[in-house]
């Protein structure tokens, strides 16, 4: 239970990609400007202008279905939103409808751009980035790690699993609900006491591959920023600098 | 885990620098976090639809017990718990949660690090009330439900409805909800936390890994 699986290769959605592929740096803006339009409470038609240029990317990095299914809910949750409900009589509580449109609606862009940055980003290109904008080691190293120990993860919970089903313990379907305490004790504990294990052998791995050494580190993703990175940054940040200065809202 | 010393952590405990194991510790520790966050995100949003969002909090406080008691009684530095919370937070935020949720994050898990410290890391009430502020932490990605409803009454107001009307809508739909939530996370996280302290001494213990 205690093997250390090598992840398989990041489904390559970043290499495989033509034509626009931008920098994790690039993506990390992207998102940054997301969470600032939701702080602002920008006016919908920015709004509206700015999730199209977001979804831009990831239809270009091949991401075609969730591009898609992005941009059919938010016009759905756009045409809900707009709605006029009745202002009193027995159909007002109608309000609630567009008001969770509204909610949903906004959260959209920072959903879209999370969506585009986790699926296009390979784990080596994370870490070349965080590096490359001097996090510390505190944080870069942690970050690996989490990323790295997920598949590990999924497969002790199969082999807990399998064991839970071969002592005759039921472990799927509605027994987390029966008996909630006890399907959390019996999943957990073994899945804890393996990712202990699991620190101790990846410290000394880690270790011998010198993590702990002092200085710059290199990176065998190679990232950086393109003029194309710049040109979409400042593409996005048009509307938003327009809102912001009061000439289009 | 008051009695026990730690066997494979060496002695420094308290504010002594964390080196590169102990950072792959909390690595190991986090990921397991994150792992039950996500999880109870799916299950939340299937059982309550809707306002699942709201006490995902607390479903996340009621679970994840054992992971922090067992990453306090591990390391017992000063900065694991931070770490853990900055991780948590980053992602959250390179999975397309509001900034917010970032920030909550850091201030509560360094919050729950010092409630700890004062401890040592040893007090097994200290840590039960460091786990509780730290559950707090996660109440970054729903606190934009709240601020976005001063959006929405923003925007009917400019649509020229009264405000009688729109108090009338939203008024207990959103404080209630709010002390509930908060509320629903405190008593979960004390629960989640002491069962998470039973399974120390019923199994960690036992095993010598603490």
């Amino acid at each position: 239970m205690s093997t250390v699986t090598t992840p398989a290769p990041p489904a390559d959605a970043a290499r495989g990609s033509h034509g626009l592929r931008l920098d994790p740096r690039a993506k990390l803006f992207l998102l940054l400007e997301a969470n600032l339009l939701l702080f602002f409470h920008v006016g919908t038609p920015t709004e509206a202008v700015l999730t199209a240029l977001f979804i831009v990317p990831l239809l270009l990095a091949g991401r075609v279905r969730s591009a898609v299914r992005f941009a059919v809910v938010y016009a759905a949750l756009l045409g809900l939103s707009l709605i006029e409900t009745p202002t009193s009589g027995g159909w007002a509580w109608l309000a609630i409808v567009p008001m969770l449109a509204v909610g949903i609606r906004m959260l959209l862009p920072c959903l879209i751009t999370g969506a585009y940055a986790f699926t296009t980003t390979s784990p080596g290109e994370f870490t070349a980035a965080l590096r490359r904008i001097h996090a510390p080691e505190a944080v870069v190293i942690p970050c690996i790690v989490v990323i790295r120990f997920f598949p590990t993860l999924r497969e002790d919970y199969r082999h807990i699993r399998d064991a839970m089903a071969l002592r005759g313990i039921p472990s799927g379907g509605g027994s987390p609900l029966r008996h909630p305490a006890q399907s959390l004790e019996y999943i957990i504990v073994p899945l804890l006491m393996n990712a202990n294990t699991v620190a101790q052998d990846l410290s000394v791995a880690a270790l011998t591959k010198g993590l702990g050494n002092p200085g710059r580190h290199t990176s065998m993703a190679d990232i950086r920023m393109t003029p194309l990175d710049w040109a979409y940054m400042a593409l996005c940040a048009v509307p938003f600098a327009l809102f912001l200065t009061g000439v289009w809202r | 885990m008051t009695a026990t010393t730690p066997t494979t952590t060496a002695a420094a405990r308290g504010f002594a620098r964390l080196s590169v194991p102990d950072l792959i510790t909390i690595g190991v520790f986090t990921a397991v976090y994150f792992v039950l966050v996500a999880v109870c995100t799916f299950a939340s949003a299937i059982a309550f639809a809707g306002f699942g969002s709201i006490l995902l909090p607390a479903l996340c406080a009621l679970v994840s017990g054992c992971v922090y008691m067992l990453l306090v009684a591990r390391l017992g530095k000063f900065g694991g718990i931070t770490v853990m919370g900055l991780v948590m937070g980053l992602f959250f935020l390179v999975s397309g949660h509001f900034l917010l949720s970032f920030l909550a994050n850091i201030v509560f898990a360094v919050a729950a690090d010092l409630i700890a410290a004062l401890g040592k890391y040893r007090s097994r009430i200290g840590i039960l009330i460091s786990y509780v502020v730290f559950s707090y932490g996660l109440t970054g990605p729903i606190l934009p439900l709240w601020f976005m409803k001063d959006a929405y009454v923003a925007a009917l107001e400019a649509k020229g409805k009264d405000a009688a009307y729109i108090d009338g809508v939203f008024a207990q739909v959103n404080t209630g909800s709010f002390w509930l939530a908060m509320g629903a996370i405190l008593v979960c996280a004390v629960i989640g936390g002491w069962f998470g302290q039973r399974m120390m001494r019923k199994h960690f213990a036992k095993a010598g890994i603490v």
